[in-house]
């Protein structure tokens, strides 16, 4: 055993036992999870969200078409993580159960904000409760809703959120966020935004940039003419996946 | 086998002819006679009519409705008797009518009020009334209130468990002077100064028991009966919408008026919130 | 719902909508008060009515209170009169198996936004469970349910203005307690417009 307060000392085990320095150290250790994470972006657009990642295959023969990174909670609210692939499909599981009840509970589907402080709720849980770990993973969340617009959020293990106009995490944080600064601008475009994202992701991309290799979701805005159609019925999902072609057809460009 | 056919074959009772049914009015004989109530041939003719009887709105599939929210008073006093009535008729919660007239004019010197069943109050009043003229006519002289009240009493007795619905007073001016009876179709019948009658009567009383008194003129008995209906009218549910009030003197019974509650209840607020006025001003002035 | 007594109903309008109640407090056959007030604001925009057993109108009253106030803080603005529906049919059917007697009537103006700028003026119904419906012209609840259906049924008409929405419910509500023995006893009008909420006390039957 080493100096207590080290990574291997005296506070490094339980939980909810502050270092001298005033650090929780297993959020530390989760933090350096999602640090050795694929890296995954955000981009806020005048008229739509971006998220896109990296995903990196351990071995040639494995399927890449089962492993999903880029989730859709509910239709307008859609994650992408850095970190640990089973904590990410443990929290997404939670969070479309709190998106579901909210749904029933008012008949509507949750504003961004709400479901971001509800995740973010769960994973503070995990940084105090016994018998836990926090979640070794940060989120990056994209949503539309009617009272907010469009809006993208970065949740981390210790349950802290910030809104982004853009943001990256995992490997790649530093390089892809000093990348985003010099290319973001207020009145990028969706197509704007994707392409950015596609060149930060290019960054320190280990290998080659295909439809296989990446993941992006999207959200759209919906049209004041949507609205009027759809008025009091339920609204097109404004969350979505780029389909493989689409991807495709975004790389050849 | 013989035996059988014949039975079944053979009417269980006589058929009338129409010559039979032209004597006599409805089910009354030439000799005024009720000739018999038609009642359920069933083993149970009583079971039979609680089946299809709403009396205490408990039932309201039944097709037989008892119009039961009432109001009704009358008392006795020096000046005579006030009689004063609500006129609304509820079945359920729906006012099924607010200009029901619930005092029966039996003759120019009896009145019955109506509580309970409306049909059997006015039918047998109104039979009552009959029966008050053939004795007048046989005797030469008007009947009692005691003697009439007690042929009504006689009848709904006999009628007693087929379901029959009233709470009924009887009033007149007789030889004895102003007389008052209550009746109901229990078989009761209860001789008095002051009774009210109905879903409304406990507020009626109310009203009536702090301002009784055998001596009050003729203006502040009726004011009386008038105020009494009005905050039965007022508090109870199932009575209200009018008033209507009588006088019984010595040489017959008077209408005196109908008046309608709500109209009056804002009247008598508006009194007492001037009087309160008065009397808080008064009070200033001596502090 | 026999209990107390008491009726509610809601109107829609040309950009408004009308909301009012009885007034009377009953145990049974005797009335008991005279001021009992079962229509609630949630904000200017968003009133609601309550008729039924007055002892879960005030609990319902509270727990919606209560949710809607943890509403606007979470969410950090007003609920819709949509919502709020969903909210107290939410509320209902938490109660399934042990139901508040009320049957509560919504009454709203959305508020404009960028995507619906011109929102249609809103009114919902619930029974005792939490089924809604949302009609385009009247809704009716309470004792005198039935009355209202009628009288509502041949006095509205559409796009009233306020004043004559104002005229045409308070007249629905007048004459349908007058038929009703458990309801009435005074009445209170709301008309919600864009601007203001007009609120008068009506001079009713007292019987």
């Amino acid at each position: 055993m080493t100096a207590p307060g080290g990574s291997s000392g005296a506070y490094s085990f339980s939980l909810t036992t502050f270092s001298p320095s005033g650090k929780l150290v297993q959020i530390e250790h989760a933090l350096a999870a999602v640090a050795g994470g694929t890296t995954s972006l955000g981009i806020k657009a005048t008229n739509g969200v971006v998220l896109a990642t990296e995903k990196k295959s351990p071995s040639l023969l494995l399927d890449t078409s089962v492993l999903e990174k880029v989730a859709p909670i509910c239709p307008n609210i859609g994650f992408v993580y850095s970190g640990m692939g089973p904590d990410f499909r443990v929290l997404v599981a939670k969070a479309r159960k709190i998106a579901q009840a909210y749904w029933k509970m008012y008949g509507e589907h949750p504003p961004t904000k709400v479901l971001v402080q509800e995740v973010a709720a769960v994973m503070q849980q995990a940084t105090q409760r016994g018998g836990v770990r926090p979640y070794g993973i940060s989120l990056l969340i994209a949503g539309w809703d009617s009272h907010r617009g469009q809006s993208l959020y970065q949740v981390d293990p210790s349950g802290s959120y910030w809104a982004w106009k853009a943001s990256a995490i995992g490997k790649n944080t530093v390089n892809g966020k000093t990348f985003l600064e010099k290319r973001y601008n207020d009145d990028l475009s969706l197509e704007d935004a994707i392409h950015t994202a596609l060149l930060t992701l290019k960054e320190g991309f280990e290998g080659q940039m295909t439809e296989k290799t990446i993941e992006i979701g999207v959200v759209t805005v919906p049209t004041a003419e949507q609205m009027q159609e759809n008025s009091g019925e339920r609204l097109p999902p404004t969350f979505r996946k780029l389909t493989e072609q689409e991807v495709r057809d975004y790389l050849a460009l | 086998m013989n035996a059988i056919i014949q039975n079944l074959s053979t009417p269980s009772h006589l058929p009338t002819t129409e010559e039979d049914e032209l004597k006599g009015y409805g089910n009354l004989d030439e000799m005024g006679r009720i000739k018999g109530m038609q009642i359920p041939r069933v083993p149970d003719p009583t079971a039979f009519l609680n089946l299809y009887t709403d009396s205490m709105s408990s039932n309201p599939e039944a097709k037989i409705k008892l119009a039961h929210g009432t109001t009704t008073l009358a008392f006795r006093f020096k000046g005579g008797i006030i009689v004063a009535v609500d006129s609304r008729a509820t079945a359920g919660s729906y006012i099924a009518s607010g200009t029901v007239k619930k005092v029966i004019e039996i003759n120019p010197y009896l009145l019955g009020t109506m509580a309970g069943g409306a049909a059997d109050c006015q039918y047998w009043e109104t039979y009552l009334g009959m029966r008050c003229r053939l004795y007048e006519l046989r005797n030469k002289e008007r009947i009692s209130v005691a003697a009439a009240s007690k042929i009504l009493s006689n009848i709904v007795y006999g009628y007693k468990g087929r379901g029959l619905s009233m709470g009924t007073m009887i009033c007149g001016w007789d030889k004895t002077g102003p007389a008052l009876f209550y009746v109901d179709s229990e078989g009761q019948r209860l001789k008095g100064d002051l009774f009210s009658v109905g879903s409304g009567s406990t507020f009626a009383y109310g009203v009536l028991d702090q301002g009784y008194s055998y001596d009050l003129s003729d203006e502040e008995a009726q004011e009386l009966g008038r105020r009494s209906i009005i905050a039965a009218g007022h508090r109870d549910a199932f009575s209200g919408n009018t008033c209507n009030l009588y006088h019984v003197r010595e040489n017959g019974w008077e209408f005196i008026g109908n008046y309608d509650v709500s109209q009056q209840w804002y009247e008598y607020e508006a009194k007492k919130k001037a009087a309160r006025e008065a009397a808080s001003s008064e009070m200033a002035v001596e502090v | 719902m026999e209990y107390n007594g008491g009726s509610v109903v809601a109107m829609i309008g040309k950009d408004c909508v009308a909301i009012a109640s009885d007034l009377r407090l009953g145990q049974q056959s005797v009335g008991v008060a005279m001021n009992f007030d079962k229509v609630f604001p949630v904000n200017d925009k968003l009133y609601y009515g309550l008729p039924g057993l007055a002892t879960d109108v005030y609990t319902l009253r509270e727990q919606l209170r209560f949710r809607v106030n943890m509403y606007r803080m979470k969410e950090e603005r007003e609920i819709t009169p949509k919502t709020f529906t969903h909210l107290v049919s939410s509320t209902l059917y938490e109660k399934r198996f042990g139901p508040y007697f009320i049957e509560p009537v919504v009454a709203g103006l959305p508020s404009p936004t960028e995507l619906d700028p011109h929102p249609k003026p809103f009114i919902s119904t619930m029974d005792t469970i939490g089924c809604i419906t949302t009609p385009k012209d009247f809704a009716v609840a309470g004792t005198a349910s039935n009355k209202l259906f009628g009288v509502a049924e041949g006095l509205w008409e559409p796009d009233l203005e306020p004043e004559d929405l104002f005229e045409t419910i308070s007249q629905t509500l007048l004459n349908a307690v007058d038929r009703d023995a458990l309801s009435g006893w005074g009445a209170i009008v709301h008309v919600i417009t864009h601007d203001k909420v007009i609120t008068r006390q009506l001079r009713a039957r007292m019987d």
